[in-house]
């Protein structure tokens, strides 16, 4: 079996985390920008179950991205949360005018 | 005597006799001395709180003293009872005639047997000699220990060896001064109870005080006051008196001092009296200084304060100065030549193993003369006693003529074994200057109480040439002798000045004797005493001579004078001065007369308010004047011109230092020869016949002068107007010493002053404006340098922190920006800096 | 009572009294100044029953000193510090006349009229700190005492004082401070060089009889230290006593307090100068006291003539006894430094005249107490009448106040030195004494009875005697009360019964100060043989 070696995983991970920063920086929608936030854990996670089987992590890895997942669940909640809270008090979910931690 | 043994009796009596004779002694002269202190405790604060008006004060003063002198009194009794009057061939003839069966035993035996029967060495001395001469004094060695007795009252004191306490030191000496200091001191108390009468009241008119208002000053009186010193002062005479150590003697001495100060400062609001006062403490101080360097050296050197232990079992243990310096027969145990030579001292082990350098002995005595001279104003201390005459006039009597100024006298003669013959030159010449400076100042004196105060002057220096010239005797009889004519004179003219209301210059006197005659009489009493009148070559038996007192002391110290000259040819002004003085005497004191008593008033106003003083006044001079009589009786001096000495004498005698008796050749490192009794014998009878004829020449000028007025003396004083206005001016004493010490000291004083203003203030105020200015430095630099420093931190983390705040958007995708750009900046810082990775 | 708390309670009876002092109304003045003296007069009596319990036969056995009612209870074990009390014949005296000063202090501050309460809480704690200092046996305790008498010295100066208070407290506060600093660099000293013996323990120690113990032997300091920490001591000491050089602060801070601080200051504050030299200077430094010596005495004896001199000077009455302190308080180094020494042997040559002199030094100070407080009070109870001070604005007062003035006269001649007053006691022993020591000195020394008899006696002149009042306020010049009598009679009845009984006082003294001069002499010798093995050692080479 042609199995897909190390790089194929990282690539994609790194693709997932690129597409996921640019989603955070160019969303204005906080939505958007929180599926971002997904695209980046993803990334990460999809490195750490790479490095779980090629490198010296072994089941560690896949623990931790359980970990990221659960993690990125509750991150979701509470950020939906926030922007539920945010469009109730600003009746917007746009990030842009959500500068008042200006310094 | 032996000079191995060391008696266990004396030459008169048993050691039991002695001790009980001792301890009554003691315990009469110590009533008679603290009496006068209980007194003057009682009188101060009992006249303060009570009446102004009574004489309790002064009969309790009274009271004090006489009883001291009844004290005195029976002491002299006791003592001349218990050493037959200081004959000790008496002695032995009793001693022979009670133990006669005991005669075999008569021989030296160390050990006591204390059971009264022993014979001693001297006792053996003076059998064996002192009934083959008739003369004594010539061939026996006194021992003066033999009639004195001593003990401690209690210590003030006691440094390992080393012992100062209060003694007693009893001898012939001691009671004759004992004697004659209460007896004049209750003569004169007396008198000042009439003198001091104008006291008593409770306003009292001080005429030589003004105010500036032109009235007159006006206080309570203070009768009892002036008692209350008197009594002080007898207390501290007293206490020099019986004083058994010198460091006594310098208590006392500073006590006579004080009670001199509070009494010619008796008048406290007088500006002069209170200077006069000061004047006498001071210079009196002055003397004290080299009585101190004296007390240090003899303290130093021997260990001891005491005069002498005269107990006849402890004298050897605790030998006193005297006895530690002297061996028995007076001499001085002296090693080595010139700058090296030491005397060395006997000491209770009997060895040699103490001794003091010549000189510094030399020193001692001087230093203790010096303290002398102070007292007994002595050139050149003399200054303060004329102006002393501030005080009243009974203080001049007792303090300033008979008994405290004698004082230096009476210690010179009590301290006479440890002066050396260099020391003695020194005490005959300034004996020899003092009397005559006194002498010719008091020829113009005009002020009564002031030339009785140059006589007084004059006659101390002629005791003081007596005790330097050898005449140990011939000084401390002089001494008694003129305590009586002269402290008579004195309150004679206290009752001329009470008598002419307060008026002391004799120029307005004149004539009194009709209006006071007791008291014109008894003071011609004293002139002739004090000049040495006498009718030569006519004699009584019992009276002696026809003569008063004075002529047997002061032919004593010519005779003495005239021997030492003998003796020392150089030393010729020794007997020269006192020869011519002796008729500048006769002729002041004549002239004194003269002017006051004789001749007509001069002044009618003083002359017509003059009266005759109570008897209270009168009586106390009746009684002087017997004893200026009659205070030598016994005394003759026979075909041959010898002086037979009479009973006081006698009792001077018995406390001769040893050495005194043979006389002195070549003694010391001057090579002086003092005479001794037998040579002084020689040549009494030319002394006499010379000093007569001086006496009697001064009489018959003063006569010319005065009542026969054949010479002018207002013409000579013209024609001599230098030596005139030198003599009026106190040979210039008192302003020499204004400008010698007394101004270079005030100016002296203000240099300590200004150091401590100008320089140790100044260098500390240097010191704390350099502390100033150094923090006021501090405090710059803190502002300018430090605290800048800290700001300027603060600041620029300021400033950077303001210009952050722009990227800090607050737009959420910008920091994701940032941080996306900051996670690949930092990966290819790694890989730039870190390839390896 | 045991000896512990009868020293304690001496020491801090008037301590306690200060704090009953918050209890009064601020008004009750009269009471709060009953109160005080009868503190005052409690603490006398327990002086009195510390001389009752006093043996002054008694002498250890083997080492130094002779103290009594000695007690030890460990402060700061970290580092040795005690808690140590005890007397002895050089002590107490001085302990019965700081209690008795202080009560006749106290009767004369009726004259204080501002701030009452203070001025008697701070007079209290100054008594508490000087009874400390003469009775604390551990060098710290001592340093504590020495300072904590200095602040409330300092306020009453400074607050009650005349009109250059401040600069006068100010004055005293530094140059008392500079001492002490002297004082404590040298205690430093020897409590580090105290280790190295058995006596105590291997370890550093403050405690007095210890380290005189230590030196005896010579084995506290060697000689160059020895005599440096001698010098410390006694610059920090004589400036206290005070001698010529470092008198100036005395005549601002005596005419600047009001009169009691005056007794209080020359009665007992000088006193500690001397008690200082003669109980840790010269014992703590025996080798440096005798090299020292003939710099000691000539100090002593300048400060005789010089203050006598600067006396003759005033013409401020206070200034002029505070001069005269100067001139007295000269006898006293007189007498403690005459110490003679064979070259050779380093034995004392002089040990009688040596101890006499001490002893006539002690009592000098005793005298002293007496004599200048009593003049001090005398200067106080005119000065209260006319407000001024100028010798030559006075006159007549014997006139005026009769009484007042006999007794000024009696208190004026015990300074002079007049036999059967205490003055003459002290002067004449430490003067005869000198002459074992030094010729010259002793003359020089002796020559001041004539300057001191010259200032007196002028002085009594200008504000005793004469007919009348010359000054402003002659209507207030009333007769003395009897309170102010009170004070001036028991202080002459002091000096005339110091003056005519001195054994009463050198009896108590006797023995502690012959231990002293045997110790100092030890430690001498102890060093000075060392000194010649040395010396022997080198020219054999």
């Amino acid at each position: 079996m042609n199995e897909i070696a190390l790089e194929g995983y990282l690539g994609i991970g790194a693709l997932l985390f690129v597409c996921g920063v640019l989603c955070m920086a160019t969303k204005r929608n906080g939505i958007g920008v929180l599926m971002g936030v997904e695209l980046v854990l993803n990334g990460a996670n999809v490195n750490f179950v790479a490095f779980s089987k090629f490198g010296t992590l072994g089941l560690d890895g896949q623990i931790a991205s359980m970990f990221v997942i659960v993690l990125a669940a509750a991150e979701a909640a509470v950020a939906l949360a926030i922007a539920l809270n945010f469009y109730n008090n600003h009746l917007t979910i746009d990030v842009d005018r959500a500068n008042e931690l200006k310094g | 005597m032996a000079e191995t043994d060391r008696p266990t009796t004396n030459q008169f009596m048993s050691v039991e006799q002695y001790l009980e004779t001792a301890e009554s002694l003691k315990w009469l002269l110590t009533v008679a001395w603290l009496l006068p202190l209980l007194g003057f405790a009682v009188e101060i604060f009992g006249g303060y709180w009570g009446d102004r008006h009574n004489k309790v004060a002064s009969y309790l003063a009274v009271g004090c003293i006489g009883t001291g002198f009844v004290c005195s009194l029976i002491a002299l009794f006791t003592w001349g009872g218990a050493t037959h009057w200081g004959h000790p061939e008496e002695a032995v003839a009793a001693a022979e005639h009670d133990h006669a069966h005991d005669e075999g035993h008569a021989h030296d035996d160390a050990h006591a047997h204390n059971d009264g029967h022993e014979h001693d060495e001297e006792h053996a001395h003076a059998e064996e000699h002192g009934p083959e001469h008739d003369d004594e004094h010539a061939h026996h060695v006194n021992d003066p220990y033999s009639a004195a007795f001593s003990g401690s009252y209690y210590m003030l004191g006691q440094f390992g060896d080393l012992t100062v306490s209060l003694d007693y030191y009893i001898d012939g000496l001691t009671i004759v001064m004992f004697c004659m200091v209460t007896l004049i001191a209750t003569c004169i108390h007396v008198f000042a109870i009439g003198y001091m009468s104008d006291e008593l009241t409770d306003d009292y008119e001080d005429h030589f005080v003004h105010l500036p208002g032109g009235k007159h000053f006006h206080r309570p009186g203070r009768f009892y006051r002036f008692f209350a010193y008197l009594s002080l002062f007898s207390f501290s005479m007293l206490g020099l008196v019986i004083a058994g150590n010198i460091f006594m003697v310098f208590v006392f001495w500073e006590l006579v001092g004080v009670c001199s100060y509070l009494l010619i400062g008796f008048y406290v609001e007088r500006k002069s009296a209170s200077t006069a006062a000061n004047k006498a403490f001071i210079m009196n101080r002055v003397g004290d200084f080299g009585f101190l360097i004296g007390l240090m050296i003899l303290f130093t050197s021997f260990g001891t304060f005491r005069f002498a232990n005269p107990h006849p079992t402890e004298r050897a243990v605790e030998p006193g100065l005297f006895q530690m310096l002297r061996g028995e027969h007076g001499d001085l145990h002296i090693h080595g030549e010139g700058r090296e030579a030491e005397v060395f001292l006997t000491t209770a082990t009997g060895d040699h193993d103490k001794s003091i350098p010549y000189w510094l002995l030399v020193t001692a005595g001087l230093g203790i003369f010096a303290g002398c001279i102070g007292k007994s104003a002595q050139f050149p201390l003399q200054t303060w006693l004329p102006d002393a005459m501030e005080g009243p006039t009974p203080v001049s009597a007792l303090v300033h003529s008979a008994t405290m100024v004698a004082a230096g006298v009476y210690l010179a003669g009590r301290f006479y074994p440890m002066f050396t013959p260099e020391v003695l030159l020194v005490i005959a010449y300034v004996g020899c200057i003092t009397l005559f400076i006194g002498a010719t100042i008091a020829i113009v004196a005009t002020d009564i109480k002031r030339v009785l105060a140059y006589s007084t002057i004059s006659q101390l220096g002629y005791m003081m040439l007596a005790l330097g010239v050898g005449g140990w005797v011939a000084g401390l009889f002089h001494l008694i002798t003129h305590a009586f004519f002269k402290s008579l004179m004195f309150l004679c003219s206290g009752s001329v000045i009470h008598g002419c209301h307060h008026e002391q210059e004799m120029t307005r006197m004149g004539g009194l004797r009709k209006k006071m005659p007791i008291t014109a009489y008894t003071m011609l009493v004293g002139v002739i005493a004090i000049s040495g009148l006498a009718i030569p070559y006519l004699t009584f038996p019992f009276i002696g001579n026809i003569a008063f007192s004075g002529f047997y002391s002061k032919d004593e110290i010519v005779a003495t004078a005239l021997t030492h000259m003998s003796l020392n040819p150089v030393h010729f002004l020794l007997f020269l001065v006192p020869l011519v003085t002796a008729g500048i005497t006769a002729f002041y004191m004549f002239r004194l007369w003269f002017m006051t008593f004789a001749g007509e008033p001069k002044d009618e106003h003083v002359y017509d308010h003059a009266h005759e003083s109570p008897w209270v006044m009168t009586a106390p001079l009746l009684v002087l004047s017997f004893f200026a009589i009659t205070v030598t009786w016994g005394m003759q001096i026979d075909e041959e011109g010898h002086l037979k000495p009479g009973y006081l004498v006698n009792a001077l005698l018995t406390a001769e230092p040893a050495h005194v008796g043979e006389g002195l050749t070549e003694a010391g490192i001057l090579g002086l020869s003092l005479p001794g009794h037998h040579a002084v014998h020689e040549y009494h009878a030319t002394a006499g016949t010379a000093a007569l004829i001086a006496a009697f020449a001064g009489l018959l000028i003063s006569y010319l002068i005065y009542v026969n007025r054949a010479i002018d003396p207002a013409g000579i004083a013209r024609q001599l107007s230098g030596t005139y206005n030198f003599l009026v001016e106190k040979w210039q004493f008192d302003n020499l010493y204004d400008a010698m010490f007394v101004r270079p000291v005030h100016i002296v004083a203000r240099w300590p002053q200004a150091f401590d203003r100008n320089y140790l203030d100044g260098f500390l105020h240097a010191l704390c404006r350099c502390a100033v200015w150094v923090s006021k430095w501090d405090r710059a630099f803190d502002e300018r340098v430090v605290d800048r420093l800290v700001n300027l931190v603060g600041d620029v983390t300021f400033a950077v922190g303001r210009s952050l705040t722009v990227i800090q958007t607050g737009r959420l995708r910008q920091y994701v920006m940032f941080i996306a750009v900051g996670v690949v900046a930092l990966f290819a810082l790694m890989f730039v800096f870190m390839p390896t990775l | 009572m045991s000896d512990v708390v009868l020293l304690s309670l001496t020491i801090f009876a008037p301590t306690l009294g200060a704090l009953g002092l918050m209890f009064f109304e601020k008004t009750a003045e009269e009471a709060m100044r009953i109160y005080s003296l009868v503190v005052t007069v409690v603490t006398f009596g327990l002086t009195i029953v510390m001389l009752g319990r006093f043996d002054p036969s008694l002498g250890a056995a083997e080492y130094t000193v002779a103290f009594q009612m000695d007690s030890i209870t460990p402060w700061i074990p970290a580092w040795n510090i005690n808690y140590q009390l005890g007397v002895d014949g050089i002590s107490l005296p001085l302990v019965l006349l700081t209690s008795l000063v202080s009560m006749l202090a106290m009767m004369a501050s009726w004259s204080i009229t501002k701030y009452v309460r203070g001025y008697l809480i701070l007079f209290l704690l100054l008594e508490t700190g000087m009874l400390g200092v003469f009775m604390a046996l551990d060098f710290f305790l001592f340093y504590i005492f020495w300072e904590v008498m200095l602040l409330p010295m300092y306020f009453l100066i400074g607050v009650w004082g005349g009109p250059r208070r401040e600069y006068a407290a100010i004055k005293f506060f530094l140059y008392t401070l500079a001492g002490s600093v002297l004082m404590l660099i040298a205690m430093l000293m020897f409590y580090f060089n105290s280790a190295g013996s058995a006596l105590t323990n291997y370890e550093s120690s403050f405690d007095l009889i210890k380290l005189t113990q230590l030196a005896q032997e010579g084995g506290l300091l060697n000689r160059e230290v020895q005599l440096i920490a001698f010098i410390l001591l006694f610059i920090g000491f004589a400036i206290k006593v005070p001698t010529f050089p470092f008198h100036t602060w005395l005549p601002d801070a005596h005419v600047e307090a009001p009169t009691p601080i005056s007794m209080i200051l020359a009665g007992v504050l000088l006193k500690m100068g001397g008690y200082g030299i003669i109980r840790i200077a010269m014992p703590l430094c025996p080798y440096g006291a005798q090299v020292a010596a003939y710099t000691l005495v000539a100090i002593g004896v300048f400060s005789i003539i010089y203050g006598a001199f600067a006396a003759m000077a005033q013409t401020d009455f206070k200034r002029l006894v505070a001069y005269s302190s100067v001139s007295h308080m000269g006898y006293v180094l007189l007498g403690l430094a005459i110490w003679q020494v064979d070259r050779l042997t380093g034995a004392t040559t002089n040990s009688d005249y040596w101890h006499m002199g001490i002893n006539g030094a002690m009592f000098q100070m005793l005298a002293h107490g007496v004599s200048s407080a009593g003049m001090f009070f005398m200067v106080g109870v005119i000065y209260d009448r006319v407000h001024h001070r100028d010798l030559n604005q006075f006159g007549g007062l014997m006139q005026k106040m009769p009484f007042y003035s006999a007794i000024a006269v009696g208190i004026f001649f015990a300074g002079l030195g007049l036999p059967g007053l205490c003055g003459f006691i002290g002067e004449a022993f430490t003067v005869i004494s000198s002459w074992s020591y030094s010729k010259v000195m002793a003359i020089i020394a002796a020559s001041g009875v004539i300057l001191t008899a010259g200032y007196i006696l002028w002085t009594i002149q200008r504000v005793y005697l004469g007919p009348e009042y010359k000054g402003p306020h002659p209507e207030a010049l009333t007769p003395a009360n009897s309170r102010e009598n009170t004070v001036a009679v028991v202080l002459l009845v002091l000096a005339i019964f110091l003056g005519c009984y001195p054994w009463s006082m050198f009896s108590l003294m006797d023995e502690s100060t012959r231990l002293l001069t045997e110790s100092l002499a030890q430690g001498y010798e102890a060093l000075h043989e060392t000194v010649e093995q040395v010396s022997s050692v080198t020219t054999g080479q």
